[in-house]
């Protein structure tokens, strides 16, 4: 969810958007190629290269419909479930 | 571990997948170590913060085979599905295993009588040609029909066959991405 929000503000490639989350939510910055790579069979997002300043180009990653769909869904359920569980910790506090 | 170490175990773990897979998977990691390289960090501090590549490989391997059967549904890569789940190792998929091993051998065994059916209507029908063999079953009309009934019933069957074989596979994929998600702790739902 968090990689379609970053990606829902504009393409990126893979290590800016692993070390973003590594340094947001401590994830393994390596556990984002096989993740992308999953959103990529499930067509949430799409690839292409562009060229860098420096070295070889860069393989760009971006939302595509579905994957704005997927993730507006799931911003969705995660409010709600956010709610949710703080209604229960306003219970206990 | 220094760079070169991490691709090597990394495509250590890929081997068997095709080729052009795993250069793509391998520039992904290059890439992200040049980068790593080139906003300060040092060989050792890229690797330490991607995590273990035999792990690692393990998952790509997983899309890799899923995505490979999506594309084009070979016995083949049927076999490449079968491997990557026992490749993720979770107790489930172990669990699955003999229910697995048994279905393929009803599969297999479905499919040999399949060919069989179509192979003896062929020869049944092959039989009707004038100036050949004599008639095996006497009568003209039974046999040209029991023929095509082989030969059709053969390919329907067939064709069912792989329409299981299908829906049993993404039935697994589903099934192991489910629980897979499960096993690799918060990080899918990042």
């Amino acid at each position: 969810m968090c990689v379609l929000a970053l990606l829902s503000k504009g393409d990126n490639y893979a290590y800016d958007i692993a070390s973003r989350m590594a340094e947001a939510v401590g994830m393994g910055e390596g556990t984002i190629y096989p993740l992308m790579r999953r959103m990529q069979n499930d067509g949430l997002v799409s690839t292409y290269l562009q060229e860098s300043g420096s070295g070889p180009p860069r393989k760009y990653y971006k939302l595509t419909k579905a994957g704005a769909g997927a993730l507006k869904s799931q911003i969705t359920d995660w409010l709600a479930f956010e709610v949710a569980v703080r209604k229960i910790l306003g219970d206990v506090t | 571990m220094n760079r070169a170490n991490f691709i090597a175990q990394l495509r250590a773990g890929l081997s068997g997948l095709h080729q052009s897979d795993v250069n793509d998977i391998i520039a992904d990691y290059e890439s992200h170590f040049a980068d790593g390289v080139a906003a300060g960090r040092s060989e050792d501090e890229v690797a330490e913060a991607l995590g273990d590549p035999s792990r690692l490989a393990r998952e790509l391997r997983a899309e890799v085979g899923f995505k490979r059967w999506e594309q084009d549904r070979s016995a083949g890569n049927f076999v490449g599905v079968v491997l990557a789940l026992i490749g993720l190792a979770t107790i489930d998929v172990m669990f699955l295993l003999p229910v697995l091993g048994v279905m393929l051998a009803v599969f297999f065994v479905i499919a040999l009588a399949c060919v069989g059916c179509v192979v003896g209507g062929a020869i049944l029908l092959g039989n009707l040609i004038p100036g050949g063999w004599t008639l095996m079953m006497g009568n003209t009309a039974l046999q040209t029909l029991t023929g095509i009934g082989l030969v059709s019933g053969g390919i329907g069957a067939g064709a069912l066959l792989l329409l299981i074989l299908d829906w049993v596979a993404r039935g697994l994929i589903q099934y192991a991405r489910l629980h897979f998600r499960l096993f690799k702790s918060a990080n899918d739902s990042i």
